[in-house]
C-alpha cells in the first residue's frame, strides 16, 4: 500500500535563511503524526508546504507526495484543486475559521453540495446527521456566535471530514481551548484517523501528543531532531530537546500539594467572604470564601468563560462584588497588589519603550535604577532589550519584564491570570519557575488563573475550581478563542 | 521576534509618487505659503491698502513685482497680508475648537456615565445645526466682522475633535495597560501622557490639518459671497470677488490669490494625508 503522504528532502528557506531543512516524513492511512515544536521551529511552514499554502516569497524545494501523485511542483491553481479532494485542512481558532454569517449545517452542506456535487437536499440531511453524531444535533441552525469554543471546533471537525480527503492535515487545532475541549478533540481525531484518514497534527502540545497517540516527530529550528512512536518518544526521548519539550510540560511536574516547609503559606494577605458576582445575567459564583497567605499560590481552574479572570479582578479590586467582602491585610498600599495579564504586549503602552516603561515606575515609587537592574538579571532580561517596544519583543521575554515591573513596586499579591497560556512549553515553564523562586524568595500570595488543570497542580498548593454557570448559558455566551472568562 | 523590513525609502531626492516624496512636496507648499504669511507683510516695502488709481491693473514687474490690482494697489503685498489674516485665523479656530474638544473628549471617555451622556447630547445637538448656518446668523450681528467668523468656525468644528478623542481614548482606556498603569499606582495625567496620547497624536494631527484647510476655504468663500471680511481687508476670497469684473484685462491677478488657496489646501492635505500603511 503506497503512503497517503510522502514527504522527502523538503526544504523551505526565505531569501535570507533556511526554515527548514530538508526533512522526510511517511503517513500511511489511518495513521496519526504529530509534529512537534515550539513557535518557529518551522512545524507550520512544514504544513504549509504540504498543503501548498506557502507565502510566495518562501522558496520550497523537494518531493510532495499525496496519494502516489507527486504535486510539489504543481501550479497554485494545480494545488488549490487537491483541496478538499486529496487533503483537507482543519483550521486553528475555529471561531475565526467559520463564516459567522451562516448557520452550522450550512457549513457542512456546503462541502457536500459544492465539492461533491450532491443536490443541496441530501447534502443538508447528511450535514445533520454528521452534526447530530458529534453530539451537535440542536446546533444545526445555528450560527456560530451562538456556539461555544468547542462546539465550534466541532462543527469545524465536521465540515472538514465532510470533505471525505484521504489526508487531514491540523494546524494547532487546540489553540485556545481549554483543557477538556482538547481531549474532546484529541478523541475526534482519533477517530478520523480509525476512520481510514491519514492524520497529521501540529502542536506545541504535549499533552495532545500524549493523546493522540501514533507517531510523533520533533522539530527543533527547522530540523526534525527525533522521530517515532508516540510512546516510545515520550516514555524515553533520545534528544535533549525531546526531553525539556516533555519537561515543560505540567502533566509531568511534581504536584506542589501539600504545603512544605518554607512554602507553607504565611500570614493571610487577602481574603475574601461570600463572595458573589454576576455579568451579563449570568451568576458566576457566589458565596466564595477564599484566603491568600502570604508565600503561597492558590490556583483558579476552570473552562474557559467560567469568571476565573472575574474573580481576580474582583479580589485586587477592579470589578466591585454583587455581595461579600474582600479584606487585605492593613497596613498595606493599593498599589502592593499586583497583576500579570494573559498577553504581555496588551499590558504595556504600545509607543514606549519599556526602559521608559519600568523608567515610569522607578520615578512613581521614588526607586532606584538599579532595583530595576537587579530585577532584570534575576529574570534573566538582557539588558538590550529594553530599548525595543513591547511588540518588537517575544512574548516570553516580555512577560518576564512584566514580571520585573510587577515585583519592582514589592508587593504582596500577584494576580497572574492566564500568565502564561499563550507561551510556548519551554518559555511557560521558565516563566513559572521565575514565579516560583520569586514566591519562596519574598513570601509573595499569588492568585493564579489557569484553564489547565495539569499546570494548576503543578504550581499551586490549592485549587478552587469554578463551574460553567448552566449548560444552557454556556451555548448562548460561549467564549472566544483565547478568551479567559 | 517581529523582524521589521527596511523598504528601500533611503533615496536622498524622494520619489514624486511615494508617501514621503508627497509629503514633501505638501510641506514646501505649506512652508512658501507660510513663509509669505510670516515675513512678507515686513519684508514687502509696499502698503496694501494704499490706492494708485493710475497704476491700475498693472502686469508684474516694475515696482510691483505681481502687478497691481484694479485699484493699484500692490498684489504682492495683498496676497501676503492675506495669507497672513488666513493661516492665523483658520489656525486660532483649529486651536480653539481642538482644545476644548480633545479636554471634553477625554472627559467623557474617563468619568463615562452622565458625564459622557451630557457631552455626547451637547455634541449631538451641536452637529443638528449646519456649521456654516452658525457662522451666517453670527455675522448677522456684526457684518464684516473678524470675530463672527473665528467664533462660528470653532463653535461648528471642536464637536470632531471631540468625537474622535472620546472613541479612541474609550478603547484605550479599556486596555490592560491602562489597568496596569493604575494598579502600579499612575495617575490620570501619565495614562494620557503615556497611553493616550500616543495614539491620539497621528488621528488629531490629520484633523486639525484638515480642520484648518475647510477653515481657511470656509473664509475665503464666505467672503466671496460678501458675508465673510469686507474690502478693503485683503483676503483671498474677497480680492477675487473685487478682481473678478477684471478677468479678461487681469486674469493673473484673479488668479493669484485661488492659487494661494489652492496650494495650502493641497499641502496640508500632502502632509497629513495618511497613507494606507
Amino acid at each position: 500500500m503506497t503512503a497517503a503522504v510522502e514527504v522527502s528532502g523538503l526544504r523551505v528557506a526565505s531569501a535570507a535563511r533556511v526554515l527548514v531543512r530538508p526533512c522526510s516524513l511517511e503517513l500511511r492511512a489511518g495513521e496519526i503524526l504529530v509534529v512537534l515544536g515550539e513557535t518557529g521551529s518551522g512545524k507550520s511552514l512544514l504544513a504549509q508546504a504540504i498543503m501548498g499554502t506557502l507565502p510566495p516569497e518562501l522558496a520550497c524545494a523537494g518531493r510532495i507526495v499525496l496519494g502516489g501523485e507527486e504535486v510539489g511542483h504543481l501550479p497554485p491553481a494545480a494545488r488549490r484543486r487537491l483541496w478538499g479532494r486529496r487533503i483537507a485542512l482543519l483550521p486553528q481558532e475555529p471561531w475565526s475559521a467559520l463564516n459567522p454569517t451562516m448557520a452550522a449545517g450550512g457549513q457542512v452542506a456546503e462541502v457536500h453540495a459544492l465539492l461533491h456535487g450532491r443536490p443541496w437536499a441530501e447534502a443538508r440531511r447528511r450535514a445533520a446527521s454528521a452534526l447530530a453524531a458529534l453530539g451537535l444535533g440542536r446546533a444545526v441552525g445555528r450560527h456560530p456566535f451562538r456556539l461555544s469554543g468547542g462546539m465550534a471546533q466541532r462543527v469545524a471537525i465536521a465540515a472538514t471530514a465532510a470533505t471525505g480527503a484521504p489526508v487531514l492535515l491540523a494546524d494547532e487545532p487546540t489553540k485556545g481551548l481549554d483543557a477538556g475541549l482538547r481531549d474532546e478533540v484529541a478523541a475526534l481525531l482519533a477517530a478520523e484517523a480509525a476512520g481510514g484518514a491519514a492524520v497529521m497534527v501540529i502542536t506545541h502540545d504535549v499533552g495532545l501528543a500524549r493523546r493522540l497517540g501514533g507517531r510523533v516527530a520533533v522539530m527543533l529550528d527547522g530540523e526534525v531532531v527525533e522521530t517515532g512512536p508516540a510512546g516510545e518518544v515520550i516514555a524515553a526521548p533520545r534528544h535533549a530537546y525531546t526531553r525539556l519539550l516533555l519537561a515543560a510540560d505540567p502533566e509531568t511536574w511534581a504536584p506542589a500539594g501539600a504545603p512544605a516547609g518554607a512554602r507553607a503559606a504565611g500570614a493571610t494577605v487577602l481574603s475574601a467572604r461570600g463572595l458573589a458576582k454576576a455579568l451579563g445575567g449570568r451568576t458566576l459564583f457566589s458565596g466564595l470564601d477564599l484566603e491568600v497567605g502570604a508565600g503561597g499560590i492558590v490556583a483558579v481552574a476552570g473552562p474557559s468563560g467560567c469568571g476565573k479572570t472575574t474573580l481576580g479582578n474582583v479580589l485586587l479590586g477592579l470589578l466591585a462584588p454583587d455581595a461579600g467582602t474582600v479584606s487585605r491585610r492593613p497596613g498595606t498600599a493599593a498599589h502592593r497588589y499586583q497583576k500579570i495579564y494573559q498577553d504581555p504586549v496588551a499590558a504595556f503602552a504600545p509607543q514606549a519603550t519599556l526602559r521608559a516603561a519600568l523608567g515610569d515606575v522607578v520615578a512613581r515609587h521614588g526607586l532606584s535604577w538599579d532595583a530595576a537592574a537587579r530585577l532584570l538579571s534575576a529574570m534573566r532580561v538582557p539588558d538590550g532589550l529594553l530599548d525595543r517596544r513591547p511588540a518588537q519583543v517575544s512574548g516570553g521575554e516580555l512577560q518576564r519584564v512584566a514580571l520585573a515591573r510587577a515585583l519592582l513596586v514589592d508587593p504582596v499579591f500577584l494576580f497572574a491570570d492566564e500568565a502564561t497560556s499563550r507561551l510556548d512549553p519551554l518559555t511557560q515553564k521558565q516563566v513559572m519557575d521565575l514565579l516560583n523562586e520569586t514566591v519562596a524568595e519574598r513570601r509573595l500570595a499569588v492568585l493564579m488563573v489557569t484553564h489547565d488543570p495539569a499546570l494548576a497542580r503543578g504550581m499551586a498548593s490549592r485549587t478552587v475550581r469554578l463551574e460553567m454557570p448552566s449548560p444552557r448559558d454556556a451555548l448562548y455566551f460561549g467564549p472566544g478563542p483565547g478568551d479567559s472568562g | 521576534m517581529t523582524a521589521i523590513p527596511e523598504t528601500s525609502a533611503a533615496g536622498a531626492v524622494p520619489a514624486p509618487g511615494s508617501a514621503r516624496g508627497r509629503r514633501a512636496l505638501g510641506a514646501g507648499l505649506l512652508l512658501a505659503v507660510g513663509l509669505l504669511a510670516l515675513a512678507g507683510p515686513w519684508l514687502i516695502d509696499a502698503d496694501p491698502l494704499r490706492q494708485d488709481l493710475r497704476a491700475a491693473l498693472r502686469g508684474p514687474g516694475g515696482g510691483h513685482p505681481l502687478g497691481t490690482d484694479h485699484l493699484g494697489r500692490d498684489m504682492l503685498a495683498r496676497l501676503a497680508h492675506a495669507a497672513r489674516l488666513s493661516l492665523g485665523l483658520g489656525a486660532a479656530t483649529v486651536l480653539t475648537a481642538a482644545v476644548p474638544g480633545v479636554l471634553l473628549g477625554l472627559a467623557a471617555a474617563w468619568r463615562g456615565g452622565a458625564v459622557d451622556r451630557a457631552l455626547g447630547a451637547l455634541c449631538a445637538s451641536v452637529m443638528a445645526l449646519p456649521g456654516l448656518l452658525l457662522v451666517l446668523v453670527l455675522a448677522g450681528f456684526a457684518p464684516g466682522a473678524f470675530w463672527p467668523l473665528y467664533v462660528g468656525l470653532a463653535l461648528a468644528s471642536w464637536v470632531e475633535y471631540f468625537r474622535v478623542v472620546r472613541a479612541v481614548a474609550a478603547s484605550r482606556l479599556a486596555r490592560p495597560d491602562v489597568e496596569a498603569a493604575r494598579l502600579l499606582g499612575f495617575g490620570p495625567a501619565h495614562v494620557v501622557r503615556r497611553h493616550l496620547l500616543p495614539d491620539l497624536v497621528g488621528p488629531l494631527a490629520t484633523l486639525m490639518a484638515f480642520g484648518l484647510a475647510a477653515t481657511v476655504v470656509a473664509v475665503s468663500s464666505l467672503s466671496f459671497v460678501g458675508i465673510g471680511l469686507r474690502p478693503p481687508t485683503p483676503e483671498w476670497g474677497n480680492m477675487m470677488t473685487e478682481l473678478l469684473p477684471y478677468h479678461a484685462e487681469a486674469p493673473l491677478q484673479l488668479l493669484m490669490p485661488g492659487t494661494l488657496l489652492f496650494a495650502t489646501v493641497l499641502g496640508l492635505a500632502l502632509v497629513c494625508g495618511r497613507e494606507p500603511s
